[in-house]
């Protein structure tokens, strides 16, 4: 980690902010010193990418231009940077200001790049990313669907600036809204503004933040505003990469919500599984606190605002807004049974704002545009855009940032570039392990994502975790992974949620195994609703639905799995096998070859077989026929 | 504020809970993890009621549900039933020889075998810790998570600041904690494994062990002085009871002369 470009050397040294005049001096005088037409070769450093290797690249790129730095007129900045969202082309790396996008890139790929691109003002052709049977590869970020399609409010900066150095983000605007509010608007003012955005919160449940932060600031006492970045749903990473990219931008959306409630304390709720973002935020915290944007007399104001990272200890729960709170005073993360709001009562039975960070990081660009204008994205009811971490079979995996009301169809095959393999699009689950399996060929490919629709056809936003899934995905598996999921995950503590999650278990595994009985699937809708009404907290409130909702949507796939004993997908072991259709099949050896049992024989140019008793199910056969001979049966 | 209880009109004070402001009106709601006594915490969910507030109906459990308002409340709906008859079923797989639930299975027509025994010994209602906290020496918990929950001292170890009081063992709905008085100690045994040990005193009277040695500084501490009964702490219960009867004969039967037995020191 370094922040190597730091800007104390050009700069006269900063001590804190004794005004926001002096702040947008100092704003002024680092975007002076920034040119912007320079080169700059910016590597994503997010989660993912780093998993490939992206630190490695970073590493060769600086070097790589330190030792041709003598070809070349104006040095080009190395920066490091938040996820760029393609993540499944990382590791990847942007040259600005050409817009120049570079994917998979190693790091041998290191000096040919500066050699061949930065200095030669070529393109490495190989290294370009090229659209699923597309012919001509695009060089550009701007003309990519995957970035092109989306609009990006929250991620603004995310991906552009380096998460360590609070100059940079200055220079991109950052603490410009919590001058405004510091310095122009009273605290009531804001929270007008905020309601007029009709922000929703981003955490799942889409309360409106602005009614939240009133019935807050309303309370006596002292107050204190949460933050939670416990992000645990499966194949969720959105906060993550706010809080790694853009930690200024929840710090400052904080200090705002802080400002409109009287409230001088804030608290980070980081899960223990995000490192980096607790390092990014540590680190921004530090820096701002150097500059006087946050602690005692704020930019000369008095106001005071203090802010602390907390991490958990690897409880999905602790996303709960009340077990959240006893997990920060120190205590069993378990929900606590009141019926109390936060806002009156909430950590150390004070007056708590809770909002998720994506919440925060939309909240200083409202303050600078207004709600007017934020309201102009997105539907009527969900106003502004949406964060989605988009996974599974669909090409392009990323993060996508898209303006409430989108079609599933835009973010699957707009931006999401479609499923691979030539497979059908079988669901899509949004919501985490409490959302929902909806079902897209039959009707709901054109459904505008927004919190209403989604609550409205059994499933939920959640914080915006979108899997899609094709043919090959079995319902019944899926819904037994996310009961299995809760059941580890549940606290425990009131009997729907512990009981009823461990028998649905049993029976979903069972079904799974090829013992389902008659009556399970009714049994599950019993035990389903039961939990989802007497359930204690919000997790066990919600923990049936993708049962539930695949039993509305698939209920033709338990049926196979219960009376026919078979699995329509070819996902669950017991109840199906390979058969190699002799019409089709045209004896290439392929399959023969590819399989790892010696499962497969036949002579050349005829027909193959599969020996059952061989067989492991491994679907090596299935994945690499190129006549579509084998089947699963 | 006027509540509507399962559709008749009551009056209730605010900030009172369902559950109260029901008995009160003789209404019965089943519980398994509440007594009045011990902060509710809404972990058996059998006192999950319909509650109707601004024609919004939603189920919450009435032991910790502050009315706040007018509101409807219905306790006994069919669906309500149904819920009730679930948890049972559950709950008596974990403990099928309890007779609470046998009790609690007739009232809601609870098929008893729908679900496999899987003999856990133990309903979670997690009134012993909560009693242990209040009245005891505080070392039960509520240890692990999900499925694993169960009831244990710190980390699994024999607890050293146990009283022996046995307050767990007397509020365990199921019976299912035991207090074992062997020779001159007291062992607290839940899920079969020992809890805790603590030496018995002897009388210092007739010489029987009899209640633990505890230290009764803290309970006086916690009690606030005034309000512990004198009481003669070296003593067995019998022999307690013995001398007062003595004392009563002397007092009365004085005029006879009959001739008192030897005095215990502690007289």
């Amino acid at each position: 980690m370094n922040t190597a470009t730091s800007a104390a050397a050009v700069l006269p040294e900063v001590k804190r902010l004794a005004s926001g005049q002096e702040l947008e001096q100092l704003r002024q005088a680092l975007i002076d010193r920034t040119d912007l037409n320079a080169p700059r070769i910016l590597v994503c450093c997010g989660t993912g990418c780093k998993a490939v290797g992206s630190l490695d690249l970073l590493e060769t790129m600086r070097n790589a231009v330190a030792a041709s730095g003598a070809a070349i007129k104006v040095v080009p900045e190395v920066k490091r940077t938040g996820c760029h969202g393609f993540c499944s082309r990382g590791p990847l790396l942007t040259l600005q200001p050409e817009g120049l996008f570079y994917q998979r890139v190693k790091p041998e790929d290191a000096e040919e790049i500066v050699k061949q691109t930065v200095i030669g003002g070529e393109l490495v052709k190989r290294l370009l990313y090229k659209p699923q049977g597309a012919k001509e590869a695009i060089p550009k970020v701007g003309d990519i669907p995957f970035f092109a399609k989306q609009t990006k409010l929250v991620l603004k900066r995310v991906g552009r600036i380096d998460p360590f150095d609070i100059n940079d983000a200055l220079v991109h605007g950052a603490y410009k809204a919590l001058n405004k509010v510091l310095t122009e608007m009273t605290p009531d003012q804001v929270i007008e503004e905020i309601k007029s955005s009709k922000l929703r919160g981003r955490g799942g449940a889409g309360f409106p933040t602005g009614l939240k932060w009133e019935s807050c600031a309303r309370q006596p006492g002292r107050h204190y505003v949460i933050c939670n970045g416990d992000e645990g749903d499966p194949g969720a990473f959105m906060d993550a990469s706010v809080m790694e990219g853009d930690p200024h931008a929840v710090l400052e959306g904080m200090a705002i919500a802080a400002y409109s409630m009287g409230s001088d304390r804030g608290l980070l709720y980081v899960r223990m599984e995000y490192p980096l973002a607790v390092q990014t935020l540590t680190r921004a915290i530090r820096q701002a606190e150097e500059l006087g944007l946050i602690g005692d007399n704020i930019l000369g104001t008095g106001f005071k605002f203090k802010v602390s990272v907390s991490t958990g200890a690897g409880a999905f729960v602790c996303g709960e807004s009340s077990a959240l709170m006893s997990s920060l005073e120190g205590k069993v993360g378990r929900p606590r049974p009141k019926y109390i709001r936060s806002t009156e009562k909430g950590f150390r039975d004070s007056p708590s704002n809770l909002n998720n960070v994506e919440t925060y990081a939309n909240v200083p660009e409202i303050i600078l545009r207004g709600g007017a204008w934020y309201t102009g994205y997105g539907t009527e009811r969900s106003a502004g855009t949406k964060v989605f971490s988009l996974t599974g079979n669909v090409h392009n995996v990323g993060l996508v940032e898209v303006p409430m009301g989108t079609s599933l169809r835009e973010i699957v095959y707009g931006i999401g570039g479609g499923i691979p393999n030539k497979k059908e699009l079988k669901a899509v689950q949004t919501g985490g392990p409490s959302g929902g399996c909806i079902p897209i060929p039959k009707k709901f490919l054109d459904i505008n994502v927004g919190f209403g629709k989604l609550a409205e056809i059994g499933s939920m936003m959640g914080s915006g975790g979108m899997i899609v899934m094709d043919e090959n995905i079995c319902m019944v598996e899926v819904s037994r992974y996310f009961i299995n999921f809760l059941v580890e995950e549940s606290c425990g503590q009131c009997t729907p949620c512990r009981e009823g999650l461990t028998r649905m278990k049993d029976i979903l595994t069972r079904l799974t195994l090829g013992e389902g009985r008659a009556g399970d699937v009714e049994l599950l809708e019993e035990i389903g609703n039961f939990t989802n009404s007497f359930s204690l907290c919000g997790l066990g409130t919600s923990a049936a639905n993708p049962v539930l909702s695949t039993i509305k949507y698939f209920r033709e796939e338990y049926d196979a799995h219960i009376l026919d004993k078979k699995c329509p997908a070819g996902v669950c072991k017991p109840l199906y096998y390979y058969e190699i259709d002799p019409e089709k099949c045209t004896g290439c050896g392929l399959c023969r070859l590819k399989c790892p049992a010696k499962a497969i024989a036949g002579e050349k140019k005829q027909p193959h077989t599969i020996d059952q008793e061989l067989c492991i199910k491994c679907m090596e056969c299935y994945k690499n026929c190129k006549f579509d001979s084998i089947k699963i049966m | 504020m006027k509540i509507i209880l399962d559709g008749k009109e009551v009056t209730a004070e605010a900030g009172r809970t369902i559950l109260e402001v029901a008995r009160e009106n003789g209404v019965d709601i089943p519980t398994l993890c509440h007594v009045p006594a011990l902060e509710p915490a809404a972990m058996c969910r059998l006192c999950t009621v319909e509650l109707i507030e601004n024609r919004r109906s939603r189920m919450v459990t009435a032991c910790n549900y502050p009315l706040r308002g007018d509101a409807e409340v219905r306790t006994d709906t069919p669906f309500l039933r149904q819920g009730r008859k679930l948890i049972v079923e559950l709950l008596h797989s974990r403990c099928p020889d309890s007779m609470v639930l046998k009790e609690l299975a007739v009232r809601y027509g609870a098929e008893l075998g729908r679900f496999p025994d899987d003999n856990k010994d133990c309903i979670m209602c997690g009134l012993c810790a909560r009693v242990c906290e209040r009245v005891g020496g505080n070392v039960l918990a509520l240890c692990g998570r999900g499925v694993e929950i169960r009831v244990d001292t710190s980390f699994g170890r024999t607890a050293r600041h146990c009283l022996g009081c046995g307050a767990c063992a007397r509020i365990c709905p199921v019976n299912k904690i035991q207090i074992r008085d062997e020779g001159n100690e007291r062992t607290v045994i839940i899920y079969g494994k020992e809890a805790s040990r603590i030496p018995l005193r002897p009388c210092t009277s007739c010489g029987t062990p009899f209640g633990p040695v505890i230290d009764l500084s803290l309970i006086m501490e916690r009690a606030g002085e005034a309000q512990v009964p004198a009481f003669n702490l070296s003593i067995c219960p019998a022999c307690s009871r013995r001398n007062h009867a003595r004392r009563l004969a002397e007092r009365h039967f004085e005029q006879y002369e009959i001739e008192p037995h030897e005095a215990g020191e502690d007289d």
